[in-house]
């Protein structure tokens, strides 16, 4: 028998207290391999999704540039259109390696779908240049397989052909030579218009917003929106994206009316602000949750302690020293905060995808992909974390039970 | 070691303490001599310091007045693991409550000690005090399934683990009926006759008390008597 066999044995002798004291410590553990997952998955996501934008920069309508990142990621309404020159004055810029202008609208899904959507449902038609659209994204492909075979991308003056993407497809339900109806409110007329338009390809899930996007030449958007020559975004790659060089494109390019520079790596420092506030609260909340289990524990095992007073002191009669009854009681300190911090790895394992979608309820701003990633640095940290709270929380307990003098134990315990 | 040798000796001890504004005169000046292989009795009603003299002549308490020896070692004013450290391999205990872990096996609970002393369990030594104890066939039994006899029967058996010079065991017929009193004071008599190891009984218990090869009688922390028994007649 070894001194850890008896500490362990020791904490089932009241198997219930035992079980929420780990419960406790599993809960605090959950909560905290749950926040560094999303603090992690979070900020990978955000990388993630931006980069897939396939652009470092951002000429926009002068507006909010975070909203209207927000709105690239995931879609939206309230658009802003660059006036109608832009693209001819900036496209020309010595320091671009490559520009694609962008248009954006909304189309409703009323008579556009299959299904019976609510009122506020809408498409994002995308209209798009394939040749310079694809400098960007190279990585666009198309799907292959029964019904999807032969995808291709239309051509730029194509009046009704559309390539929709993965998800677009799916939600529809469409392959490639379907048509896809779309209804849409043109700038200055008072009616709807709605436009037949064929499918001509359909892409691989991209995991981004692009795979809810219906894509389309930006000359038949611009004539199905009634806005011609307008542009929600150009999108540049530059020779040379260091920050001093970013610095005199955005002033060279400022000074346009109407018009602002949006780096892509100023908008990932926004979105990650952008939760700041939530992270807080929730690191709050897990410092609470931990403070709490750290008492649980010291609770539980200084009551062991006391219940076994007699016990203690007959252990040092028959020869234990301090430190021996020190290393049990701490031992079995540190035995309840592994066990629950195994539980709560579980649990936090178990719990990721709930998580995601209790964080997504609250804040979407359209990250694609998995913003919860628990990791194994992560699940270890925890562990490592929950051995140093019962390092500290065993101290005081095993203190106690080592300065009790035997002949006091004894009697007490007798009494 | 002569059936002669002195294991205890105490001069003088007092064991006083305060009790709010009262000095309690638990132990009052005892003059005592434990020999190898003899079995004492301390007798005396509630009160009389039993226990308190029996703590201090096992090392679990400190006298406040006098001079203690135990195997010829001086204990007065060692702290609590140089207390430990005199006490290991020459005492053994047993206690009213047998303080059995009740999540230990009884073969567990007797190879306890030996964690203490970084000792290696050999089970075939646990066996043989278990045999002592006539307990053998309950090694793998847990606590719970015991009488109190046996479970003090156990208690005794890690008692003897360690190889004890001096049992001591305080009122540990407290718990027993009449029948496992007198066994387990057979069983004290047999370990004095036949390993050599001196026994110091507390009992309030004149029909145990009295088969012991001395019997000191207490009162009011004094010795007011000693005789010999009627087994070392």
């Amino acid at each position: 028998m070894r001194f850890i066999s008896l500490a362990l044995k020791n904490l089932f002798r009241r198997p219930v207290r035992t079980a929420l004291t780990i419960a406790g410590v599993a809960l605090a553990v959950a909560v905290a391999v749950s926040l560094a997952g999303f603090n992690l998955g979070y900020q990978q996501a955000i990388e993630r999704s931006i980069d897939r934008l396939g652009f470092q920069v951002m000429i926009m309508a002068k507006g909010c540039p975070y909203e209207a990142a927000t709105m690239m990621l995931k879609g939206g309404t309230g658009l802003l259109y660059l006036p109608a020159d832009t693209f001819a004055q900036v496209h020309s810029d010595p320091e671009i390696l490559s520009i694609t202008p962008i248009f954006i609208g909304i189309a409703e899904k009323q008579g556009s779908s299959i299904r019976e959507d609510s009122s506020s449902a809408f498409a994002v038609l995308t209209g798009v240049e394939p040749k310079t659209f694809l400098e960007m994204k190279p990585w666009l492909e198309f799907q292959s397989g029964t019904g999807f075979d032969g995808g291709k991308w239309f051509s730029p003056d194509a009046t009704d052909e559309v390539v929709m993407g993965y998800e677009a497809a799916t939600y529809e339900q469409r392959k490639v030579g379907d048509k896809f109806l779309a209804t849409v409110s043109p700038y200055g007329q008072a009616e709807p218009v709605s436009k037949e338009f064929k499918i001509v390809g359909v892409l691989k899930r991209t995991g981004t917003q692009d795979d809810g996007t219906v894509f389309l030449p930006i000359k038949t958007a611009q004539a199905f929106f009634n806005r011609p020559n307008q542009l929600t975004i150009l999108g540049i790659k530059l020779k040379d994206f260091s920050g001093g060089n970013l610095q005199e494109f955005e002033s060279r390019w400022i000074k346009l009316p109407e018009v602002q520079v949006v780096s892509l790596e100023q908008v990932k420092s926004t979105l990650v602000m952008l939760i700041g506030t939530a992270q807080v609260m929730i690191v709050a909340v897990t410092v609470i949750a931990i403070l709490v289990a750290i008492i649980g524990v010291i609770n539980t095992i200084l009551m062991s302690v006391y219940e076994r007073t007699g016990e203690i002191g007959v252990m040092k009669a028959l020869g234990a020293f301090r430190g021996d009854v020190f290393q049990l009681i701490w031992i079995e300190t540190l035995g309840v905060c592994l066990a629950g911090s195994i539980a709560g790895g579980v649990i936090a394992l178990g719990g990721a995808h709930l998580t995601e979608k209790a964080i997504k309820a609250v804040i979407d701003i359209g990250i694609q992909g998995s913003i919860v990633t628990i990791t194994w640095p992560v699940l270890l940290g925890a562990f490592a974390g929950a051995a140093v709270v019962g390092f500290f929380a065993g101290l005081y307990p095993a203190w106690r039970a080592a300065s009790m003098l035997p002949v006091d134990a004894i009697r007490e315990g007798i009494g | 070691m002569t059936s002669n040798s002195i294991l205890i000796e105490a001069r003088g001890i007092k064991r006083h303490y305060l009790r709010g504004s009262e000095t309690v005169k638990a132990v009052d000046g005892i003059d005592l001599e434990i020999h190898a292989a003899e079995m004492v009795s301390i007798l005396g009603p509630s009160g009389s310091g039993k226990t308190t003299l029996i703590h201090l002549l096992s090392c679990l308490d400190s006298p406040t007045e006098g001079s203690l020896s135990i195997n010829g070692k001086p204990v007065a004013g060692l702290k609590e693991d140089e207390l430990t450290k005199v006490r290991r391999g020459v005492l053994g205990f047993v206690f009213q409550k047998f303080y059995l872990l009740p999540t230990l096996s009884v073969a567990e609970n007797v190879e306890l000690p030996l964690l203490f002393y970084r000792q290696p369990v050999r089970r075939e030594e646990t066996m043989a005090v278990l045999r002592q104890v006539n307990l053998e066939d309950h090694a793998r039994f847990m606590p719970n399934q015991l009488s109190g006899g046996q479970m003090q029967r156990v208690a005794i058996a890690r008692a003897l683990i360690i190889k004890p010079k001096i049992l001591i065991a305080d009122e540990p017929t407290g718990n027993l009926d009449t029948e496992n009193g007198i066994a387990v004071f057979d069983l004290f008599r047999a370990l004095v006759r036949e390993q050599g190891i001196s026994v110091i009984v507390t009992s309030h218990n004149l029909v145990f008390g009295y088969r012991a090869d001395r019997i000191i009688t207490l009162a009011d922390g004094r010795i007011v008597r000693e005789e010999k028994g009627p087994a070392a007649a």
